[in-house]
């Protein structure tokens, strides 16, 4: 049968994507190098993304929802009987294994970035925007865990990145070209991916930058004034 | 000089003596003989200071920051900053083996250490001077010094948190 070359991610997804992967570790760095000014600033980058990603996994492109990847046990179970066989049907965006590695990649996120809020370092003179919401031992604590939980990030790009030379190597398919253009080459029979207009596009990329910039700005419950 | 200043100084003073006094850390020319004990209580007393100081910190963060809730905290720093410098006796460092991010500079550069200290205890009372006056806007400058004597004395004689 006949392929054809179909959209299968979205710009919003490419760039969403791409961004994480140039900012874990530019924030890893501006954090080593106590660079805070910068590493606050790309963590709120990095939050905005990640609100947007989640909003797009909801009302987004048909690849890019969660109703569309996030599959059960069962799917899961025979997904994995089928890893090794060269006849099976290709699959349109992520597989059900990779669905909950997306999951748990964008949970990761959304707990490192949203720890940081409430993160503090000893001196107090870098705190997190949330951290006057904690007590001084909680804040300690969640800064802590936003430490921590970083390596729990990593572990996790690492496994995406087997996975994804496990593709190529074994499976002979390349998942990082069409998530650089987008494209994909795909048998007729199987229908191509509905796109999401831009202006929910634009609606979610506007939510997403207002909640982060509320963060930010401490979560104020009226407009912020500038002391005199 | 007004009275309630007056006060607030007699105040803070009679309770950082009392504190002193009360304090097991205050006179400790030579390492104490439990020094477990003695090293979880300075850290202990580090945290309240740091504790103290996010107090003032998140006080300003409020619509009417008050100024009875800021004098509680600049005294404690106040009361502690002009402890630190007995804090340190030689052989409560990290060669004890006890968990402490005191680092070895502290007894290898000690008069850096003393000057750092004395920054601390100045920017300190400066701020807890301000506080007991009454003065938000003094007490508002005397954060970014009081966090920079912190800061720039951690920088070389405590160890980074790490993961």
């Amino acid at each position: 049968m006949a392929d054809r070359r179909i959209r299968l991610w979205d710009l919003p997804v490419r760039l969403t994507h791409w961004s994480f992967v140039a900012l874990m570790p530019a924030l890893w760095w501006t954090w080593k190098s106590e660079n805070m000014f910068w590493h606050v600033r790309l963590g709120y980058i990095a939050l905005g993304l990640v609100i947007f990603r989640v909003l797009w996994g909801v009302v987004g492109s048909s690849p890019a929802r969660f109703t569309g990847f996030v599959k059960g046990p069962f799917a899961v179970s025979r997904y994995l009987r089928t890893l090794f066989s060269k006849s099976a049907e290709p699959i349109v965006g992520h597989n059900p294994m990779g669905g909950w590695s997306v999951v748990a990649l964008l949970g990761a996120l959304a707990g490192e970035t949203g720890l940081g809020l409430f993160t503090s370092d000893t001196d107090g003179l870098n705190a997190g925007p949330l951290n006057y919401k904690v007590s001084d031992t909680l804040g300690e604590t969640l800064t802590h865990w936003h430490g921590a939980l970083f390596y729990a990030l990593l572990a996790l790009i690492a496994v995406h990145l087997l996975a994804i030379t496990f593709y190529l190597v074994v499976k002979r398919e390349n998942l990082i070209g069409p998530m650089i253009t987008g494209a994909r080459r795909l048998p007729e029979s199987i229908a191509a991916p509905r796109l999401a207009p831009v202006w929910r596009l634009a609606v979610c990329f506007l939510i997403a930058m207002g909640l982060m910039w509320w963060a930010s700005a401490g979560l104020p419950l009226r407009f912020p004034h500038a002391h005199p | 000089m007004n009275t309630k200043l007056m006060l607030g100084a007699a105040v803070a003073a009679v309770l950082g003596s009392a504190m002193i006094v009360g304090s097991g850390l205050a006179q400790a020319p030579t390492a104490p003989a439990d020094k477990a004990a003695f090293m979880k209580e300075r850290h202990h007393h580090f945290h309240e200071i740091g504790a103290a100081f996010k107090g003032v910190l998140d006080e300003f963060k409020k619509s009417d920051p008050s100024a009875a809730e800021l004098q509680k905290y600049t005294a404690v720093m106040d009361n502690y900053a002009q402890q630190v410098p007995t804090w340190f006796p030689v052989g409560t460092g990290p060669e004890t083996g006890i968990k402490t991010q005191a680092l070895a500079t502290i007894w290898q550069r000690p008069d850096e250490f003393k000057k750092d200290a004395a920054a601390l205890a100045a920017a300190a009372h400066n701020i807890n001077v301000a506080a007991q006056s009454g003065n938000l806007d003094a007490v508002r400058a005397g954060i970014a010094p009081l966090g920079g004597a912190c800061k720039s004395c951690h920088e070389v004689f405590r160890a980074r948190d790490e993961h």
